[in-house]
């Protein structure tokens, strides 16, 4: 019988991602120390930054699950991100004064955003609509709830408390009513309130960032990620294995869907903000730059690459709108050089070094054990 | 009625018929893939299907596997109608393809390309079992750590066969399944049938070699323009002066 911590790390590891050595699950558990004492050492500002880059990593792992593991790229996934922050945003300050917390907020961010995908989803993938189409319909379905949006300053465009607020943003309907509430957990008196600007929140998502990596590597590596893969790689063919791929798919986009509300819903409690031009193309655009760049088909070379770019956003938005430009001459650069990825291609580097040093051949070992 | 017996069935004759094809027809904008196509598949036979370039055969077997649906006409497999039914339902009741175009997953171990079509129907324990026991059958041992586009042609044909006797189907459709073998090679996919054929599977083969059909013994549909043309033992068929003149195209 194995000891239960090799087995969690072998349901961790697979060949569906990068990193199945101990080698570099030491690396990460580093990295994740010292992004732990993180606020002990930055300034206040540099904690604010890191919580949003972060959220973004959130929401590129929701893309990089659809479309590098299961081939459905969607131009849209800011519009998940988006609904989930105004779900969350609405509900807040509906209920923030009589509940006191944020609980039911927190779950309408999430499930908003995936009822809107079991819909689209429904639509798409029953009427078995792929690649480009999905693509496109996505990008457009973003820019219409965008355009309408944008239109809801009238004030009889409020729920409850709640105005939409139009180019404003979401705001409370008068003076009086609470604005976009922080994250509030608990129950009564006893709740934790999540100041967007602390550390607190910062450790909130980083430990949200990695509970969402370590469930999707496990689900990667299972035998749905299989079948994800599958059906990335030829779903008709994989259809005539007797896998219903419409399902497949409709659930996957749901679950995506469901992470990116949830980084939508960060980000508005982050910055106590929502705006219509999240709904815009350059959100969604800048999503798929994250995960083309570092490398769609690892989870974690998604991350290295959306803190890396997004960083990197930030330092350059001080010369006005050059950022985007850098950010798309780098896309095409790694489309290039590497067309899976450039983290993900130094990722198989390094593990060529580390598998030269052995430790691979347990990895194969593992994986041939016959894991779920 | 013995199945040994079928590849004398006569017209009129009630034979235990799997898959029985009822006037089938599909049209690509104007042009008519299959025109009125009947065929009846016997429970436990090699069925071999021949005809030129352009005869509706690979279109036949996308009917079939319901990767597509045909304009009019039905289908029906096991006494059942399933000519609405989703691809992945008729997999489920025991049809299996493969494909012209191998279609295996590249970029992926063959053992995961087994996983796949193995795990439907098997816990995850048993699947290194069975994976190494269908590719000895397929005479491929101990290629499972290997990526698929690094495989020969060959082998990846016999992996591409193994895939879709990996569910154990009742109904097996096989789409050239000799396409840019050698000779050898050919004659081993002709074993592989047999074996296959005698645990019990009902396999469909679509063909071009004249020398592998004669070799697999079995009852021949010849199509031409979308319909069933001429039908016998191979012996009847080679012997039949138009299929001759269809393939040769002489008048």
């Amino acid at each position: 019988m194995e000891p239960p911590q090799s087995r969690i790390i072998a349901a961790l590891n697979g060949p569906q991602t990068l990193g199945n050595s101990a080698f570099f699950w030491i690396f990460a558990i580093l990295v994740l120390i010292v992004a732990i004492f993180f606020p002990f050492y930055a300034s206040r500002f540099q904690v604010i930054t890191a919580s949003n880059l972060a959220i973004s990593s959130l929401l590129a792992l929701s893309l990089c699950l659809i479309w590098g593991y299961c081939g459905i790229l969607s131009l849209g996934q800011a519009s998940f991100y988006c609904v989930g922050g105004y779900a969350f945003g609405v509900v807040g300050i509906n209920l923030i004064e009589s509940a006191g917390n944020t609980n039911l907020a927190l779950i309408a961010g999430i499930v908003a955003p995936v009822l809107l995908a079991a819909v689209l989803g429904w639509l798409m993938f029953y009427r078995r609509l792929k690649g480009v189409y999905v693509a496109i319909l996505m990008l457009i379905v973003s820019l219409l709830l965008g355009l309408f949006m944008r239109q809801t300053a009238d004030p009889s465009y409020a729920i409850g408390k709640a105005a939409l607020g139009g180019m404003n943003g979401l705001r409370p309907e008068s003076a009086g009513d609470p604005g976009i509430p922080n994250i509030t957990l608990g129950f009564g008196e006893a709740v934790a309130v999540f100041d967007g600007r602390s550390a607190g929140f910062y450790w909130l998502v980083l430990a949200i960032l990695v509970l969402v990596f370590l469930g999707l590597r496990w689900l990667v590596n299972s035998t749905y990620g299989y079948i994800l893969i599958a059906c990335r790689e030829d779903s008709e063919r994989t259809e005539t294995f007797g896998y219903d791929i419409r399902l497949v798919q409709l659930s996957v986009f749901c679950l995506s869907a469901a992470i990116a509300g949830l980084a939508g819903t960060l980000y508005t409690a982050w910055g106590t903000y929502i705006h219509p031009d999240g709904f815009s193309v350059a959100p969604n655009i800048l999503v798929v730059i994250w995960v083309a760049v570092g490398g769609r088909k690892d989870l974690a070379s998604v991350i290295v690459s959306t803190v890396a770019l997004g960083w990197l956003s930030l330092e350059l938005s001080r010369y006005g709108e050059v950022s985007l430009l850098v950010l798309g001459l780098i896309l095409i650069f790694a489309m290039m050089v590497a067309r899976d990825g450039i983290v993900s291609a130094l990722g198989e580097q390094i593990g060529r070094l580390v598998a030269a040093r052995g430790s691979r051949r347990e990895i194969v070992a593992c994986f041939k054990g016959g894991r779920r | 009625m013995q199945a040994s017996t079928l590849e004398r069935v006569v017209p009129g004759v009630v034979a235990d018929v799997i898959l029985d094809v009822r006037n089938v027809t599909k049209h690509y904008g104007g042009i008519r893939a299959l025109d009125g196509l009947s065929l009846q598949v016997v429970r436990s036979e090699i069925h071999c299907v021949l005809g030129p370039n352009g005869a509706g055969k690979s279109t036949f077997f996308k009917m079939l596997m319901g990767t597509e649906r045909p304009t009019s006409g039905s289908i029906h497999y096991d006494g059942r109608d399933v000519t609405r039914l989703q691809a992945f339902e008729r997999a489920r009741l025991g049809l299996s393809v493969k494909f012209q175009n191998l279609r295996t997953f590249g970029d992926l171990t063959v053992f995961q390309n087994l996983f796949i079509p193995l795990r439907r129907t098997c816990g995850p324990s048993e699947i290194p079992d069975r994976v190494s026991e269908i590719l000895r059958q397929v005479r491929l041992p101990g290629v499972e750590n290997r990526l698929v586009r690094h495989l020969s042609h060959g082998q990846q044909q016999w992996l591409a066969i193994a895939m879709s006797v990996a569910s154990r189907p009742r109904l097996l459709l096989l789409d050239e399944p000799t396409a840019g073998l050698s000779a050898e090679e050919t004659e081993r996919t002709a074993e592989i049938i047999h074996e296959v054929n005698s645990e019990g599977m009902t396999v469909v083969v679509i063909e071009h070699d004249m020398g592998f059909i004669r070799s697999l013994k079995a009852r021949t549909s010849v199509l031409h323009y979308g319909r069933l043309f001429a039908q016998g033992s191979f012996d009847e068929i080679a012997a039949n002066e138009h299929v001759r003149q269809i393939y040769l195209g002489t008048e």
